[in-house]
C-alpha cells in the first residue's frame, strides 16, 4: 500500500485542509548530483591508478620492490632483522643485466694463482684501475702448490688496498683460499706448454677453478669474472665493456707482445674457437679420456680461432659465436655457474677446463661469445726455445762486438804503422839532408865562409838537437827535420 | 567543486594522474647510486674507519685442513643439508629436527620454486624455521639459507603427471638446475659434507648423518622405501629406483641412443635389466655396502670435495643419464665411486 496515501513523505499528515503545501510530495533526483559525480570520478581515478600500477609493474621490475611490500606480498621474502642466521635470497634479482654498475650488481672475481709472486704487483696495478665500482667486486683467490711467496705478498697487497685512504679503492669481500692439489707437473713455460703434459695439467687447473668457484659463489652474485694474474695490458673498463654485450659467457681476444726479432706480436690464447667438422670427427676417433688441446700438430682441428681473426683496426664490439673459451679473462653470468656449468676436470666431449666449460655452457643452451677485435695483452714469457735463441743472439752480438773492436784496433794499428814509416822516411830524408848540409858546410869552411852568419848557428843548433834525440821523439825529429829542410 | 571537475576533460585527468604517479615513484623508488660514482655511500664510511661500513677484511681459508672422515662429530665437520622444496610436509621438518647430529655443525639450504604452491610451502617453511631459530640458542642451526629459484618448473608436481615419461626429461632437467643452483650458492668454505634430503622424506634413523658418514665414502645413498597400509596392515615397498648397478642391456641401449635421449628406470617400454638397489634389501646387516653406478637423490650423502671437483647434477643428458643418475656418472668420471646401503632404510611420504 502506498505510503503517501495517508501521509506525505515529509511527515505532514495527509489532511483535507487546503493548506500551503510544497508539491510534489515525492523524491525527485536532481539531474546531476555532485555526489554521484564525485563517486564516478573516484571510481575512475581508482581504476586508472590500478591500471597504471599494473603497467608500471610490467615495465619496471624495480618498481615491484617498491610496490609489493606496501601491499604486504613480499613479507615472505624479507629477512627478519632479528634472526641473523636465516637468509632469504631471490635468484631472479641476480640475473645480470647489460648495465650492472647502475643496478648494484655484484661481481665475483676469481683468480687462480700458482707461483705468481712476480706477477702480483702488475696484477694489483690493474685491479686498482678497474672502473667498475670496487665495492661491488668480491675477490676470490686460490693459491695452490706455490713454492714462492705468492701468499704472503698477496695478503700484504690486499690489506694495503683495503686500507687505502681513497674511499673508492677498497673492494667487497675478499677470500684467499689455500689448497694444494699435488701438482705433478712442473709449471715452467716449457713443461706447461708441452703436448704430453697438457691433458693432466688442464685437469688439475680445472679442479682448482672449480674449488675456487664452488667455495666462494654466493646467492647475491650476478656475475663471475675469471682473470689470470699474468695479463700485461687490459683496458680498465674491461668489466663494463664485456658486460655491455649482455651475454652469458663472453671473452676478449688475447694476444701477447713479442720482441722485434719474433715479429712484434702474436696470438696467445688459442682456446677460444668455433667447432669444426674436422674436430668433431677427430673427437669421435679418440679415447674417452683423451683431451683435445689446441695449437699442437698432433691434433689438427682446422677450427676458426678467435685469436687469428683479429683486425687491429676492427670494431671492438663485433661478436663471434664460439664453442671453446680461453681462461685468461672470462666474464660470465653467475646463473651459468648456478645452473651447473663448471670447468670439467675430466674429459667432457674430449675437452677439459675452459674449453670444456665453453662446450658445457653451449650444451645447456647458454650464449658463448668472443670479441675478435677487442684485445688484451698477455705477458710475454720467453720459452726455452726463445731463451736458447736469445742466448744465441746474445752470443752473436758479443761476437760481433768483439769483431768490431778488433777491426778498430787493426785500423788504428795500420794508421800507426803508416805514420811510423813516414817518420822513418822523414828521418832518413833529414839525415840525408843533414849530411848534405854538413858536407856543403865543410866545403864552405875549407873555402872560407861567405857571411852566412845568422842561419848557420840556428841550423847547427837544430842539428845538435836532432843528434841528441836520435831515435826517441819522432815528432821532435820530424819538426827538426822540417826546420832543417826549411833551412836549406 | 563539482563544476570544475565536470568541465575538465578525461585527458586532463589522466595527465594529472600520470604526473601524480610519477611523483609517487620518484618518492618511493630506492635511490640508485649514480653510475660508477658511488661516492656518497662510501665517503661516509671512510671518515669513520671503525664503523660497520668500513671495507671488509681479507679472510684466509685453509682448505688443506678441511677433513671428511668417518668420525664427523669428533672432527667437528660441518654438514650442509640441502632440500629442494616443492611442498612442505610437517613430518619432514619433525624428522629433520630429530636428527641428533650437533645443530651448530648443521647448515640448512632450501630452494623454493616461484609458483603458488611454492609460495605456500615457503610460508610454512619460513614459519617452521623461525620457530627453531628464535628458540633456545643450543637448538638453533648454524645457518639457514632460503632461495627462490629463478626459472620455472615445467610440470605441476602431482604424483600422476610427475611420472609421465615424456615429461620426465624436462622435469628432471629443471630439478637438476634447482639442485645445482642451491648447491653452488650455499656450499661454503667450511662445508665438509653435503646431505641431500628431499622434502618428502618423512622418516629416517636419527643418526642418519653419522651412520652414512661412518663408511667414509665419497658418495653414499641409503635405500628409499615407502610405508603403506594394505587391508589394515602396515607394509613397506621400494620407492626410489634410481640407485642401480649398470647392465649390459642398458649400456647397449645407450650406445644406440642419440646424445639427447635419456634412459629412465621403471618404465615397461624401456626395460634396462639393471639390478636395482631397491630390490636388494634383506633383513641383514644395515651397514652392508654395495657399489653403485646410478644413485637416487631422495637421501644422499656426498663429500663436499666431490661437488667441489665439479660433480653436479647434469640438467642435460650426460651419457644418456640425467639428474642424480648423471651425477653418479660424473662423480665416477672424476674418480669418486658411489656406494649404496641396501638394508639401511629411509621412508618417502605416501600421497
Amino acid at each position: 500500500m502506498p505510503r503517501h496515501s495517508h501521509a506525505y513523505s515529509n511527515g505532514h499528515a495527509y489532511g483535507p485542509s487546503n493548506t500551503f503545501s510544497i508539491s510534489p510530495h515525492r523524491f525527485q533526483p536532481r539531474t546531476q548530483p555532485a555526489l554521484r559525480w564525485r563517486r564516478k570520478i573516484l571510481f575512475r581515478i581508482c581504476s586508472i591508478s590500478t591500471l597504471a600500477a599494473v603497467i608500471l609493474l610490467l615495465i619496471f621490475p624495480s618498481f615491484r620492490q617498491v610496490l609489493l611490500p606496501s601491499l604486504g606480498l613480499s613479507a615472505l621474502l624479507r629477512d627478519d632483522p632479528m634472526i641473523s642466521t636465516v637468509k632469504h635470497y631471490d635468484l631472479s634479482n641476480v640475473q645480470g643485466t647489460a648495465r650492472g654498475w647502475e643496478k648494484d650488481e655484484r661481481i665475483l672475481m676469481c683468480v687462480p694463482l700458482r707461483d705468481a709472486e712476480v706477477h702480483l704487483p702488475m696484477f694489483f696495478s690493474h685491479l686498482r684501475n678497474f672502473t667498475y665500482p670496487h665495492r661491488l667486486i668480491d675477490l676470490a683467490f686460490l693459491v695452490s702448490d706455490s713454492k714462492d711467496h705468492t701468499l704472503t705478498l698477496l695478503k700484504k697487497q690486499l690489506e694495503k688496498v683495503q686500507a687505502d685512504p681513497d674511499p673508492l679503492q677498497p673492494f667487497g669481500e675478499i677470500s684467499v683460499i689455500e689448497k694444494d692439489f699435488g701438482q705433478k707437473v712442473q709449471q715452467d713455460v716449457e713443461n706447461r706448454h708441452g703436448f704430453a703434459a697438457q691433458a693432466g695439467r688442464r685437469k688439475t687447473m680445472a679442479q682448482a677453478r672449480n674449488w675456487l668457484l664452488s667455495a666462494t659463489l654466493r646467492p647475491y652474485h650476478s656475475w663471475v669474472y675469471w682473470r689470470d694474474a699474468d695479463v700485461e695490458t687490459a683496458p680498465p673498463t674491461i668489466l663494463e665493456d664485456l658486460m655491455r654485450h649482455n651475454k652469458d659467457v663472453i671473452v676478449p681476444n688475447v694476444w701477447r707482445p713479442l720482441p722485434d726479432w719474433l715479429g712484434g706480436e702474436q696470438p696467445y690464447d688459442l682456446n677460444s674457437w668455433q667447432e669444426s667438422e674436422t674436430a668433431l670427427a677427430l673427437a669421435e676417433t679418440l679415447d674417452e679420456d683423451a683431451v683435445i688441446v689446441e695449437g699442437y700438430a698432433e691434433y689438427a682441428t682446422w677450427r676458426p680461432h678467435l685469436a687469428y681473426l683479429r683486425d687491429p683496426y676492427g670494431d671492438p664490439d663485433v661478436e663471434m659465436e664460439i664453442d671453446g673459451v680461453g681462461g685468461v679473462s672470462i666474464l660470465a653470468k653467475a646463473r651459468v655457474f648456478r645452473a651447473g656449468v663448471h670447468f670439467p676436470a675430466f674429459s667432457f666431449e674430449r675437452h677439459a677446463e675452459t674449453e670444456g666449460f665453453g662446450k658445457m655452457a653451449k650444451r645447456m643452451k647458454f650464449s658463448v661469445v668472443g670479441l675478435p677485435h677487442y684485445t688484451i695483452w698477455h705477458l710475454y714469457e720467453p720459452s726455452a726455445d726463445d731463451l736458447k735463441h736469445m742466448e744465441r743472439m746474445e752470443e752473436e752480438r758479443l761476437e760481433k762486438e768483439a769483431r768490431e773492436k778488433e777491426e778498430l784496433e787493426r785500423q788504428r794499428r795500420v794508421t800507426e804503422s803508416w805514420q811510423d814509416k813516414k817518420g822513418e822516411w822523414e828521418q832518413d830524408k833529414k839525415e840525408i839532408q843533414n849530411k848534405a848540409l854538413e858536407k856543403s858546410r865543410r866545403e864552405r869552411g875549407e873555402r872560407k865562409p861567405l857571411g852566412g852568419s845568422e842561419q848557420g848557428p840556428h841550423a847547427h843548433a837544430g842539428e845538435e838537437e836532432a843528434e841528441s834525440k836520435k831515435g826517441s821523439g819522432e815528432s821532435n825529429a820530424e819538426a827538426n827535420g822540417m826546420d832543417a829542410v826549411g833551412d836549406v | 567543486m563539482a563544476r570544475p571537475l565536470r568541465r575538465s576533460s578525461p585527458i586532463t585527468l589522466i595527465l594529472a594522474l600520470v604526473l601524480f604517479l610519477g611523483f609517487i615513484i620518484f618518492l618511493l623508488s630506492p635511490s640508485n647510486p649514480v653510475p660508477s660514482i658511488p661516492q656518497s655511500k662510501i665517503a661516509s664510511s671512510s671518515s669513520t674507519r671503525t664503523s660497520p661500513n668500513s671495507p671488509p677484511p681479507v679472510i684466509h681459508y685453509y682448505l688443506n685442513n678441511l677433513t671428511t672422515s668417518d668420525d664427523p662429530i669428533g672432527n667437528r665437520e660441518k654438514v650442509l643439508v640441502l632440500t629442494p622444496v616443492a611442498r612442505f610436509y610437517d613430518e619432514y621438518w619433525q624428522n629433520l629436527l630429530k636428527l641428533n647430529y650437533p645443530r651448530d655443525l648443521i647448515e640448512l639450504g632450501f630452494i623454493v620454486p616461484k609458483t603458488r604452491e611454492g609460495n605456500a610451502a615457503l610460508a610454512k617453511l619460513d614459519d617452521a624455521v623461525r620457530r627453531v631459530q628464535t628458540g633456545s640458542k643450543k637448538n638453533r642451526f648454524s645457518g639457514v639459507t632460503i632461495i627462490r629459484q629463478d626459472f620455472d618448473t615445467p610440470v605441476p608436481q602431482n604424483e600422476k603427471e610427475r611420472h609421465a615419461r615424456p615429461a620426465q626429461k624436462e622435469r628432471r632437467g629443471a630439478m637438476s638446475r634447482a639442485r645445482n643452483s642451491l648447491l653452488y650458492t650455499t656450499l661454503g668454505t667450511e662445508t665438509a659434507w653435503v646431505l641431500w634430503l628431499d622434502a618428502d622424506i618423512i622418516e629416517t634413523p636419527h643418526t642418519l648423518i653419522q651412520d652414512l658418514a661412518s663408511h667414509d665414502k665419497a658418495v653414499i645413498v641409503p635405500n628409499c622405501y615407502q610405508r603403506y597400509t594394505e587391508k589394515g596392515k602396515e607394509k613397506v615397498r621400494p620407492y626410489d629406483f634410481n640407485s642401480w648397478h649398470d647392465s649390459e642391456t642398458a649400456l647397449a641401449m645407450a650406445e644406440k641412443m642419440g646424445p639427447d635421449e635419456i634412459i629412465l628406470e621403471g618404465y615397461h617400454e624401456m626395460a634396462t635389466y639393471r639390478s636395482l638397489m631397491a630390490y636388494e634389501r634383506t633383513e641383514g646387516d644395515p651397514h652392508h655396502l654395495t657399489e653403485l653406478d646410478g644413485v637416487g637423490g631422495t637421501a644422499l650423502l656426498v663429500k663436499a670435495e666431490v661437488h667441489r671437483d665439479g660433480a653436479m647434477f647434469p640438467p642435460f643428458p650426460f651419457y644418456n643419464l640425467i639428474e642424480t643418475e648423471g651425477f653418479a656418472k660424473m662423480a665416477r668420471r672424476l674418480g669418486h665411486q658411489p656406494y649404496g646401503l641396501p638394508n639401511y632404510l629411509v621412508y618417502h611420504y605416501n600421497e
